[in-house]
């Protein structure tokens, strides 16, 4: 089958967005599909939003027998045979509306007007679609309050799950992520600041800009905490991170509000580490259930440095939370043949 | 800096200009550069569909890129900047092939109108583009001729110059690249049987049809050159190609009215072989000279013959020739690292 996979993207900033795609790509082509991966730009100010939408929906695929839309708006792509794998919406215009940190604009008239209408043609796009799947059930739920369509959770695996692996349990938590303000790294390196034990911090990602990577530097600094500390600021490569959760004593994820489970906590997983995460989390919470899989603090510096030290101390405990975590993922379905056979359906 | 590539695709296929395109973001990358590719899909059929696409790529929206490198039509058309063109060709349909009465655009109004949309929208880009560059003579004399914008020519360098490093000549005359009847392999076969009993022929690269195999298969039959002539028809592996080109005697490149230097050619030249070619190969003859750098002929069978017999009267004047196409060539100065230093200038 011809299938073009279509996204849109940021040039230069990878993340957990990309891999979804270019993942789903490697896998069809081992099916023996011919695949085209189709990566459009797309920026979110309100003003030039429908110029952009415009744009999508006068791209010509219909040299594709099927196309499968991730990020949006590639979901305004028209197709007749489109399937939707809506991994967010656009959420100031949606969930986020009501916190002014994430809007960036006014609530005024005309961003409700632009509200109004960017939904209307949010739902009118996938209406257009032969299926729509998401990646959590929280963005079902969004998907089914604001666009009233009906969606299919379809949870994303990590390709070649195999290459994460249990080989031993050191002094070390480490959080691999974008090093981003809602992924709140922050957060831990001030846990650190109350931690009774020696438990270890490493923080392994890239920032867009470059504000946030040195504020945490520096809190990291004022706090006292660096000696415990590793900041690796960068992208690290695919085996570099299987090492690391090899032998870590767990893995930290804690993004506000995420829209899924997110690669990092399954990736924990299959190397048998639990994740230690927030109570506002979001999707995350989909996966983590506290004191069967993971922990779940709450998301302040004092509730999180608890966990650490609980995930320090009670080491025979952490590798069973570590355990449950990987069982988990077969409980949830998060596998290859299950999403190819959902999509191609 | 962070360079974005821009370029079409047409959806499933694979085109020469992608090649181009991803050794330049390797040699960008060489340079120290962050760079990524964006491929704006672009259908030319129906040709009624053209403006919209037109229209999208205006409309596309870039973030968090330093420079833009355009590669065609109608790609180029989006908005940056800091935007430089590398022509491959511009939509030739609206130019020289619609006076030359080969365009796809409709007849009539519909057609006049598109094309002077196409006109208008490459007049306005090439205006406001940072740096334009021709990769052929062809494309340059085109642009000055239609819409009075110069350009200077920065042509495709070569991808692995490494592997050209010459070597002890095993007797035979090699034609590489693909086979078919504008590059006139056959031609090179019947010279052949006029040749003096000497001469070898090494014919290597994919046929575009199983008719250009077959008829190449017949004249060497027909001509009874079996035990002088190796067709080796098939996609070769880059160091296989390289062989051919290292043990080669004499290179021979004919194809009819060629717009750039050829690869074949630049690749002989760099391996220091003399050159076999044609009065009317158009851009080979910037490093094909007869008495200079190799032989050029009349294309005929009669006038080859002789040149090719020529090759092996006096190995060392032929050794010599091929030392002079190399010193012309490496004066050109065409390589990635002036190519990316030009791009970026």
């Amino acid at each position: 089958m011809k299938i073009a996979l279509c996204s849109s993207f940021v040039p230069f900033v990878n993340g957990g967005y990309r891999n979804i795609v270019e993942w789903l790509e490697t896998m069809l082509l081992e099916a023996g599909h011919e695949v085209e991966r189709i990566y459009l730009p797309e920026a979110d100010s309100p003003d030039i939003l429908f110029r952009q939408m415009a744009a999508f929906r006068f791209v010509d695929l219909d040299a594709a027998d099927r196309i499968i839309c991730f990020r949006p708006q590639s979901h305004l792509i028209r197709h007749p045979h489109k399937i939707v794998w809506f991994i967010h919406h656009l959420r100031a215009f949606y969930d986020l509306w009501d916190n002014p940190d994430y809007r960036g604009f006014p609530d005024d008239a005309r961003h409700r007007g632009i509200r109004t209408a960017l939904r209307a043609a949010d739902t009118a796009a996938l209406r257009e679609a032969r299926r729509v799947f998401s990646n959590s059930r929280v963005v079902s739920q969004r998907l089914a309050t604001y666009n009233g369509i009906d969606s299919e959770p379809l949870f994303p695996p990590v390709l070649r799950p195999e290459r994460f692996r249990f080989r031993g349990m050191n002094d070390e938590i480490v959080c691999i992520c974008r090093l981003e303000h809602h992924k709140r790294q922050h957060l831990l390196v001030e846990a650190l600041k109350y931690c009774q034990s020696d438990v270890r911090l490493r923080l392994c990602g890239l920032s867009a800009g470059t504000g946030y990577s040195a504020a945490v530097a520096q809190w990291a600094h004022d706090w006292g905490v660096s000696d415990r500390l590793t900041i690796d600021e960068r992208w690290i490569s695919e085996d570099e991170k299987a090492e690391l959760l090899a032998d870590c004593l767990a893995a930290a994820y804690l993004p506000l509000d995420e829209d899924s489970y997110g690669y990092p906590t399954i990736e924990a997983a299959h190397a048998g580490k639990p994740v230690l995460t927030a109570s506002d989390a979001g999707g995350v919470l989909e996966f983590v259930t506290d004191g069967t899989n993971g922990l779940v603090a709450d998301p302040d510096a004092r509730s999180v440095a608890q966990a650490m030290d609980r995930l320090f101390e009670h080491r025979e405990a952490t590798r069973q939370l570590g355990e449950a975590a990987a069982a988990r993922i077969g409980e949830m379905n998060i596998a290859w043949p299950h999403v190819l056979e959902r999509l191609l359906a | 800096m962070k360079v974005l590539v821009v370029n079409n695709m047409a959806p499933f296929v694979r085109g020469g200009a992608e090649a181009l395109a991803e050794h330049l973001i390797r040699n960008l990358e060489i340079a120290g550069h962050q760079a990524e590719l964006l491929r704006v899909p672009f259908q030319w059929e129906p040709a009624t569909r053209i403006p919209s696409q037109m229209l999208m790529a205006r409309a596309l929206e870039l973030q968090n890129v330093d420079h833009v490198i355009a590669l065609k039509f109608p790609a180029y058309l989006i908005q940056h900047p800091r935007k430089t063109l590398w022509l491959v060709h511009q939509y030739r349909q609206a130019y020289d092939l619609y006076d030359a009465g080969q365009t796809n655009l409709p007849p009539g109004q519909t057609g006049a109108d598109i094309r002077q949309l196409i006109r208008n929208a490459d007049d306005e880009c090439f205006r406001d583009a940072r740096r334009i560059f021709a990769i052929s003579d062809v494309t340059q004399q085109r642009l000055a001729r239609y819409n009075g914008v110069h350009a200077d020519i920065l042509r495709a360098p070569i991808n692995d110059p490494e592997r050209f490093t010459g070597g002890e000549p095993q007797g035979y005359i090699f034609a590489g690249g693909r086979i078919n009847g504008a590059k006139r392999q056959c031609l090179l076969v019947e010279a052949l049987a006029d040749a003096a009993k000497e001469v070898r022929l090494i014919v290597g690269g994919p046929p575009d049809t199983a008719n250009d195999a077959r008829q190449l298969e017949e004249t060497v039959e027909r001509l009874g050159l079996r035990d002088r002539v190796r067709l080796d028809l098939r996609y070769l592996e880059r160091h296989e190609y390289a062989n051919y080109i290292n043990g080669a005697l004499a290179v021979a490149s004919l194809p009819f009215d060629e717009e750039s230097f050829s690869y074949v050619a630049m690749e002989a030249a760099t391996a220091g072989k003399a050159l076999l070619s044609t009065t009317d190969s158009g851009g080979v003859l910037g490093l094909a000279k007869d008495g200079e750098t190799g032989w050029v002929a009349e294309p005929t069978a009669e006038a080859l013959a002789a040149a090719m017999s020529a090759a092996y009267v006096d190995l060392a004047r032929t050794r010599a020739l091929g030392v002079s196409a190399k010193n012309l060539w490496e004066s050109h100065q065409i390589n990635w690292q002036a190519t990316v230093a030009a791009l970026m200038s």
